[in-house]
């Protein structure tokens, strides 16, 4: 039976809750430009001549790249709340692999991710922060990047059992990636161990992708080492996630909990 | 693997499932011909739910095989999803989306054409009497209604195997008997064979044939009215002031009676049996005394809950 059907149902009702949810779209291009501004801004200002101005231009990949790894982060925890309030079931039962539902949550994610990094260039592009020609270049870059942030939701999603796992995981996980990626200052100027965490950090990657897209960043690694470190990272773990989410063992406490709650 | 001509929705050979050292079903054999309404009875952490999820492949099996429809669970899971449909003991829809939107999303989930789906999903809300709630949000929904469109989720896609999981628990009586004509309706014009479980053995009555599982292991049941006029041809209830005196008196003459607290059942096969008598040549020990035809709840007592020592189990 093919699989794509339910692949694109499940992508459309992800989406969907995205779009009705106005407040996530706003705040989700609240939250970066306050990075930009106010951190920007700041620092900015501690900054003299052209290093000032330099380093707007700078954080934008940064920002790009927050945004998408909040958007797919949060996108891939519809695995967990699917799974938390029963409605995994209804995919469970259906007739396509396990993984597809993964896939699916991921694609969704990789899509979301987009959609807000996209908002946030059209509106640094209005405001005057980036120019057109840098944001359309952006787009590759983000969209690599995006399917990494994905993967690493799908890989936490996989393994977590509730809603309040997944948030305990997510506060251990966001900021140091986030913060040990690039994207606030150039990993040349970090302390050395720093470094070796910057290197292990896929998201790092990322950032330094779009620092290539945008003129005056001066990226660490060559684009073609981010590619490589970025496809194979998330090839990794979305097989991973997949093949986590296929055990029996990781829905069957779903099973558990809702039909009498312990096992005979 | 048939009898009559009757072609097998179910079978089991050695179906087992274990956690650990714990057994949660031990070696069910099950034979359960196609069209049937099958109902699996047992109190709670019997095994019902878990031979559930096994035969829809929630569940893997530590032993045995389980075929439906003459397919292997085990070496075919998609293609037994896509021909059993499962209404779980609570509701697997989104509550944050409309009926309509749950039951397309489900349409989609099995591949049914948009076209299709539509049309379903009208014929299955006009049957639960919902179509004009259908834009609401599930939230927005009464208990009853949104267990309507749980199982219209369930049998969207006309499986040959429809698993109702106690459908009808925390119900009022009118949405229960409604959702029972509706799965009769579906019976009757789309053949389809019905594996219950249920806590309201009134709604086991309707049954063909009703097994009983405790503790994982099977006890061949029967058609309710056959194991209804097996059971005995009376059910004797006695409040007692003195219990002991009761059962002294009674047990010789009409076995162990199923006993819980100050209240005794006696099985009763003599139909020549003068109750009135009975009562009188009891006096005082007794404080009031009833004698009824039995029915399958009787059945499941004695079957599940035998007399033990004189004590409810």
């Amino acid at each position: 039976m093919s699989s794509w059907l339910a692949v694109k149902a499940v992508v459309a009702r992800e989406l969907s809750k995205v779009f009705r949810q106005k407040a996530r779209l706003i705040s989700s291009m609240v939250r970066p430009m306050i990075w930009l501004l106010v951190i920007g801004s700041g620092v900015g200002s501690m900054l003299h001549g052209d290093a000032a101005e330099n380093y707007l231009s700078f954080l934008v990949p940064g920002i790009v790249a927050m945004t998408l790894l909040f958007a797919a982060l949060l996108s891939a925890l519809t695995l967990v709340y699917d799974k938390e309030f029963g409605v995994m079931r209804m995919m469970l039962i259906a007739p396509i692999s396990h993984y597809w539902i993964v896939l699916s949550k991921l694609i969704a994610a990789t899509i979301t991710a987009m959609v807000q990094a996209i908002l946030l260039l059209a509106l640094l592009v209005v405001i005057g922060l980036v120019d057109w020609q840098v944001a359309l270049w952006l787009l590759l870059p983000a969209f690599v990047t995006a399917i990494c942030c994905a993967a690493i939701g799908g890989l936490i999603a996989a393994w977590s059992k509730t809603l309040d796992n997944f948030a305990v995981i997510m506060n251990f996980f966001i900021f140091p990636v986030f913060f040990l990626s690039g994207a606030l200052y150039p990993v040349s100027q970090l302390p050395e161990i720093l470094k070796y965490v910057v290197l292990i950090n896929p998201f790092s990657y990322g950032v330094d992708l779009m620092k290539h897209a945008v003129p005056g960043s001066q990226p660490d690694f060559s684009a073609a080492t981010d590619m490589a470190v970025l496809v194979l990272f998330s090839v990794i773990a979305i097989t991973l996630a997949c093949w986590r989410f296929s055990k029996e063992s990781v829905h069957e406490p779903l099973f558990h909990r809702v039909t009498g709650g312990k096992r005979r | 693997m048939a009898s009559e001509n009757k072609p097998l929705a179910i079978h089991t050979d050695g179906l087992t499932k274990q956690y650990g050292q714990a057994v949660a079903v031990n070696e069910l054999d099950l034979n359960i011909e196609a069209g049937q309404f099958y109902g699996l009875l047992g109190p709670n952490g019997a095994g019902k739910s878990t031979t559930i999820h096994m035969l829809t492949t929630m569940t893997s099996m530590s032993a045995g095989e389980a075929f439906i429809d003459g397919l292997s669970v085990r070496d075919n899971p998609v293609e037994i999803r896509g021909s059993v449909g499962l209404v779980f003991q609570d509701s697997a829809l989104d509550r944050t989306m409309s009926a309509d939107e749950n039951l397309y999303f489900a349409a989609a989930l099995y591949n049914l054409p948009k076209k299709q789906a539509k049309q379903r999903i009208d014929e299955l809300l006009a049957v639960f009497g919902i179509e004009k709630h259908r834009h609401k949000k599930l939230l927005a929904l009464s208990g009853g209604q949104r267990r309507a469109v749980d199982i219209a989720r369930g049998v969207l896609h006309r499986p040959k195997v429809l698993f109702l999981d106690e459908p009808t628990i925390g119900l009022d009586l009118p949405n229960r008997r409604a959702i029972w004509r509706f799965v009769e309706q579906l019976r009757k014009e789309e053949g389809m064979t019905v594996f219950l479980t249920t806590h309201y053995l009134e709604e086991a009555a309707a049954c063909d044939r009703v097994d009983f599982i405790q503790q994982g292991q099977l006890q061949q049941g029967g058609a309710p009215t056959t194991l209804i006029n097996e059971l005995a041809q009376f059910i004797l209830e006695i409040d007692c002031v003195d219990v002991e005196q009761v059962k002294h008196q009674l047990t010789p003459r009409f076995g162990t009676p199923i006993s819980e607290d100050q209240h005794l059942s006696f099985r009763i096969n003599d139909e020549h049996v003068d109750f009135s008598a009975l009562q009188i040549s009891l006096g005082k020990a007794v404080e009031a005394m009833q004698w009824r035809k039995p029915n399958l709840n009787d059945v499941y007592l004695w079957r599940v809950c035998p007399p033990q020592d004189g004590a409810l189990v």
